[in-house]
């Protein structure tokens, strides 16, 4: 008895890589076009497909399968993991793929494109989980690749999430993902007790301070310039504004921590992705 | 006789001018070939060793796939010997092929065992009690990083020789480059029939090894 399958369904590696010959497939007709070449295969060859949005958290949950009090823990505990060791795990929850791409190939371009990791040690790391098609995928940077290396993804999203998600306990999986996670890691890399985007707001404080004290002794030089020269035509312009920008240095430094929550600023460590992780589909 | 002497110092002043800034433009030029031809070394650099990892995973896949009760010999054979012409196809692992056929043949080589990793994944499907282990998934997790690695180096590769090649074809600097030995670099293309989807043919009804026709090109 012969039996002729189709793609779709061949085992999961099986089509990963033909998905992965085909594209090459794609590529080389693309780069006859010569001139256009790289640009044109970048963008045509992955026309079907969204990136989504750098995410402003640790933790996001698209699809709504968290309850809110989980989602604000997730999102501690990753950010207070950055603190610590530098690292950062992104974990996005979205309802369908945007892509007809191969999970690992799309979900590895959505991480370079996030950003996630630091610049130099390329220590960057995320899950992906997409309810609908019953997926999931953790991407893992160059600098993470020893201390979560493909077998570790796999034992992570197979062997103890998978049983989570099939008994549709989508919080209990997560929580044992991004618990293991850590684990794994913590140890490999020193924090600096602060996260990207913490010390990107220290950063802007003392420079808006030194803007401002700056624009301060222009605008106290030329009152006192415009005494000595036009009498006192400038003084009544003057005193206003000075006591106006007070009121707006005091609104930089609140405005940037506020929020209830550690925001994630990607460390610039994107180029880091270069194809390590595993998933599992459920 | 002054003013002839004025005139040959300007005409001087001139031609000296134009072999300074000609000099400046070439060299700014060679320096940037220069770098582009250290990026496509390096990214060389990157494509032999994630093909490497996976020729290194395959003694340990063939050591697990053998103890499986009575795994079909001629696949086994087969990923062995295409590993092993892998071994044969030399390459300096620092400097990107110049040789179009050198390239061709790595690939060639690469390409069988591709083939052959993937007749033996299929195969597999029929042992549950070999996929079932976790030795196994393990290695199979492995196996597709490392395709993975292997799918993204080889598209950077690809990228910097096609901005280098670029760059060496391109006016001006297409004048010199082949005087300073810049000559086009081969890049990797798609292996022949890849570009239709294969079938896979299962035949259950014979057990016999070397019976189940895999048509793959």
């Amino acid at each position: 008895m012969e039996i002729t399958l189709k793609l779709t369904q061949l085992d999961p590696s099986v089509r990963a890589g033909l998905a992965l010959l085909l594209r090459m497939a794609k590529k080389r007709t693309l780069l006859c076009l010569g001139i256009l070449g790289l640009f044109a295969s970048a963008i045509v060859a992955h026309a079907a497909e969204t990136i989504p949005p750098k995410p402003d958290r640790y933790f996001n949950d698209y699809a709504g399968v968290v309850s809110p009090g989980a989602a604000q823990r997730f999102n501690e505990q990753l950010a207070q993991f950055e603190r610590e060791t530098s690292i950062q795990i992104v974990v996005a929850v979205f309802q369908k793929m945007e892509s007809d791409s191969d999970i690992a190939d799309y979900t590895r371009r959505v991480a370079v494109t996030w950003d996630i990791g630091q610049k130099l040690t390329k220590n960057g790391a995320a899950l992906f989980v997409f309810i609908q098609d019953r997926k999931m995928f953790i991407q893992t940077a160059h600098g993470l690749e020893g201390a979560l290396p493909d077998v570790t993804c796999f034992d992570i999203t197979e062997r103890n999430i998978k049983p989570k998600f099939r008994a549709g306990d989508y919080e209990g999986g997560l929580t044992v993902g991004i618990d293991l996670m850590i684990k794994a890691i913590r140890g490999e890399y020193k924090g600096s007790g602060k996260t990207v985007r913490e010390s990107e707001s220290s950063q802007s404080n003392p420079a808006g301070l030194l803007v401002f004290f700056f624009v301060l002794v222009i605008i106290l030089l030329a009152i006192r310039a415009s005494r000595r020269f036009g009498g006192y035509r400038y003084t009544g312009g003057g005193g206003p504004f000075v006591s106006g920008s007070w009121g707006s240095g005091g609104g930089w430094s609140s405005s940037s921590s506020g929020g209830g929550f550690s925001g994630f600023s990607g460390g610039g460590g994107g180029s880091g992705f270069g194809g390590g992780g595993a998933g599992s589909s459920w | 006789m002054n003013k002839g002497l004025i005139g040959c110092l300007g005409i001087g002043a001139i031609i000296l001018f134009i072999v300074l800034v000609g000099g400046c433009a070439v060299a700014g030029s060679y320096n940037r070939l220069v770098g582009l031809q250290q990026k496509v070394d390096q990214s060389w650099a990157q494509v032999q060793n994630v093909y490497q990892r996976r020729a290194d995973l395959i003694p340990n896949l063939v050591n697990t796939v053998q103890g499986a009760a009575n795994f079909e010999k001629s696949t086994l054979t087969e990923v062995t010997n295409a590993r092993a012409s892998v071994g044969r196809v030399q390459i300096d692992p620092n400097h990107a092929p110049v040789d179009a056929a050198k390239l061709q043949e790595f690939q060639q080589a690469q390409g069988q065992l591709s083939n052959a990793l993937s007749r033996l994944l299929v195969v597999s499907e029929r042992y549950p009690e070999l996929r079932a282990t976790q030795n196994f998934q393990n290695l199979q997790a492995q196996l597709e990083g490392t395709e993975n690695r292997i799918s993204v180096e080889r598209g950077n590769f690809n990228s910097a020789v096609q901005e280098y090649n670029t760059a060496v074809r391109t006016f001006p600097t297409n004048l010199f480059a082949g005087m300073f030995g810049f000559q086009p670099r081969p890049f990797f293309e798609a292996q022949a029939g890849a570009e239709k989807p294969p079938t896979v043919n299962f035949n259950f009804g014979s057990p016999a090894p070397g019976a189940t026709a895999a048509p793959t090109p």
